[in-house]
């Protein structure tokens, strides 16, 4: 390898060069630079590059100097001590600005029980009414993050297939389901009496039904799924029951409906008081092929605990929408309000 | 490779005007942006942590603990200094280097929110690799693997040679990053990468079953997702530690786009 040690080599004229002898050239010239780059004199031939004010970065290099690169591709631009000190001076002053904007819209979606922890009182009443006077309030805040609860919502009931299935699995791969009912466990002595009662139906007339009208009527489903769970976790569970779709087909509801509400009026709350459990499904999900009215897991018929004696498998949406011991399904064109979307939760959930 | 000599010179050498392109506007603009992004998905995601942990081990005897992360917060009550009042040592982690515990519902919101930013900003920053051509800089080479093992070495033996007074020279720097350099740099768009498709994975279980399956299984896809975050911590500690270590023209490349360390052949330490 050849190193030019003679600072001396005359430049040629530039201009007709193929780009990649120009920064062959550029990078000869930078490695040729001498030892104190202050004695190299500015190419006889060659005007000095002017002093263009507007050689910015990312700017058109044609008007100031042909492209000069390092050997890795890096570019090379003329910029004067006096451009440097404004671009920078201009570039630090946006990165600043930029960073306060992006400070107050991180404080402005921050939780509340997070300021509560992490500022005083008095910090706190500073920082809202400074958030309130350009137009960052707890509304607007609300508003954004249910926007992106919303957004997300949309991509997934757009990515949603009817005929994609969910992974199943063999009986080795059953894991303990927890039994998450947010409050209390409802004592068994509702079942004797349970009745389902299916409203927006296609003949109008509300439907009462016992489980010993429906288990007899439809055919019997077993699958081994996984039941994913907002907060995390995960089980796999084998569950038996018939199909959602082909309930709808026995009870159509009425038509334009798109949505059903289940409820299960035995819910409770921690409290151990009645606490009315719901959830909105869309009637695509209920018509998935692996969406069942459940009333056996593992073979044996619902206990307390899972929802005795019929609940919502569906394992394309997250574990809450899988309500347990439904006691009433309403069908409807408009969407009905969910349980857990009312305390900011998203509401399709689809997995 | 050195080029030739006889190759034609352009306009003007190394002089005090030039400066080298180090960083594309829109790299600039999404390498910032992560600092917000990043910081809401990791306290988002450690509160969400907190409703299903990723870690869990049998119960504790004292405890009673399960969680990894709430063991921490009982060894820092019982062990950091102004920490031993604190009332619910199982949360104290959480209370802590999260927005809080107790707030999945919040937590979510904002996951999500931030999770489709980092998105975003993830195509900003491959658009301004691509227009910037600052990807050659990040591809490693074959050759690189030399330059590292120099690297380490220079790496292990700095503190030891600065307490001794030694001259410990930089190896040789012929391109913008040293090949450790490179991995690391390059490591953080493809962890970036990771965490969206380990992200996808466990939010889209179904639809994206496929995805799922590529990271073996959801609870698999989470521990991922878990130690990503936990890479992007140990990215950004020696990160800012370096660039502070490497001075200012470093960090003002980052803002203003460009260095005043033209290289030359007898710069060590570019």
């Amino acid at each position: 390898m050849t190193t030019p040690e003679d600072p001396s080599v005359p430049a040629p004229p530039t201009g007709e060069t193929a780009p990649d002898e120009v920064s062959a050239g550029a990078a000869a010239t930078l490695d040729a630079a001498p030892r104190n780059p202050t004695t190299t004199e500015p190419e006889g031939s060659e005007p000095p590059p002017p002093d263009e004010p507007e050689a910015e970065i990312g700017a058109d290099e044609t008007a100031a100097s042909p492209p000069a690169r390092l050997p890795d591709g890096r570019r090379l631009v003329t910029l004067s001590p006096a451009d440097r000190r404004r671009q920078s001076r201009r570039d630090f002053f946006l990165f600043g600005a930029s960073a306060v904007a992006a400070a107050a819209a991180f404080y402005a979606v921050l939780p509340d029980t997070t300021r509560e922890r992490i500022l005083s009182e008095g910090e706190r009443e500073f920082l809202d009414s400074l958030e309130a006077r350009v137009g960052l309030g707890a509304k607007r805040r609300e508003n954004i993050l249910n926007r992106a609860l919303t957004f997300d919502d949309d991509v997934a009931e757009a990515l949603y297939s009817p005929r994609r299935l969910v992974r199943t699995y063999r009986r080795s791969d059953l894991t303990p389901v927890p039994n998450n009912y947010a409050g209390e466990t409802p004592d068994s002595d509702y079942i004797p009496d349970w009745k389902l009662t299916v409203e927006g139906l296609a003949g109008g007339t509300p439907a009462t039904l016992g489980i010993g009208d429906l288990l007899p009527r439809f055919r019997r489903r077993d699958q081994i799924t996984r039941l994913c769970c907002v907060e995390g976790w995960s089980a796999i569970g084998w569950w038996g029951g018939f199909r959602f779709a082909e309930f709808l087909e026995a009870f159509p509801p009425e038509p334009g409906a798109r949505w059903a509400k289940l409820e299960s009026s035995v819910n409770l709350d921690s409290d151990g008081d009645p606490d009315p459990y719901f959830v909105s499904i869309d009637l695509a999900t209920a018509r998935h092929p692996q969406t069942l009215l459940a009333t056996h897991q593992n073979g044996e018929p619902l206990s307390v605990e899972h929802g005795a004696p019929l609940r919502l498998l569906a394992p394309m949406k997250l574990g809450l929408k899988n309500i347990k011991a439904v006691t009433r399904i309403v069908y409807s064109a408009a969407e009905p309000p969910d349980y857990w979307n009312l305390q900011g939760y998203s509401k399709y959930d689809g997995l | 490779m050195l080029p030739e000599v006889t190759a034609p010179a352009t306009a003007a050498p190394a002089t005090p005007d030039r400066v080298v392109v180090q960083h594309h506007s829109l790299v600039r603009i999404s390498h910032w942006l992560n600092v917000p992004i990043l910081l809401a998905m990791i306290l988002s995601g450690l509160s969400i942590c907190w409703a299903a942990p990723v870690l869990r081990h049998a119960p504790r005897a004292r405890t009673g603990s399960t969680d990894y992360l709430a063991d921490l917060g009982y060894w820092a009550v019982a062990h950091v200094p102004g920490q031993k009042g604190f009332a619910t040592p199982r949360t104290w982690f959480y209370d802590h280097f999260s927005l809080g515990h107790g707030i999945l519902a919040e937590a979510l919101r904002l996951h999500w929110l931030f999770a489709y930013l980092f998105m975003a900003n993830g195509l900003l920053y491959l658009l301004g690799l691509a227009l910037g051509g600052g990807y050659r800089s990040l591809l490693p080479r074959l050759s690189d693997a030399r330059g590292s093992l120099a690297m380490m070495r220079y790496y292990a033996g700095l503190l030891p040679a600065k307490l001794l007074r030694r001259h410990w020279p930089h190896p040789p720097l012929r391109e913008k990053y040293n090949p450790l350099q490179k991995l690391g740099y390059l490591s953080m768009p493809l962890a970036g990468g990771a965490a969206v498709a380990t992200g996808w994975a466990m939010h889209k279980p179904a639809q994206l079953g496929w995805l799922e399956r590529l990271f073996g299984g959801y609870d698999r896809a989470r521990f991922f997702h878990f130690f990503l975050l936990w890479l992007f911590v140990a990215f950004v500690i020696p990160h800012v530690v370096l660039v502070i270590a490497d001075g200012w023209d470093t960090f003002r490349s980052m803002v203003v786009g460009w260095s005043e360390r033209v290289p030359r052949r007898s710069d060590d330490d570019a």
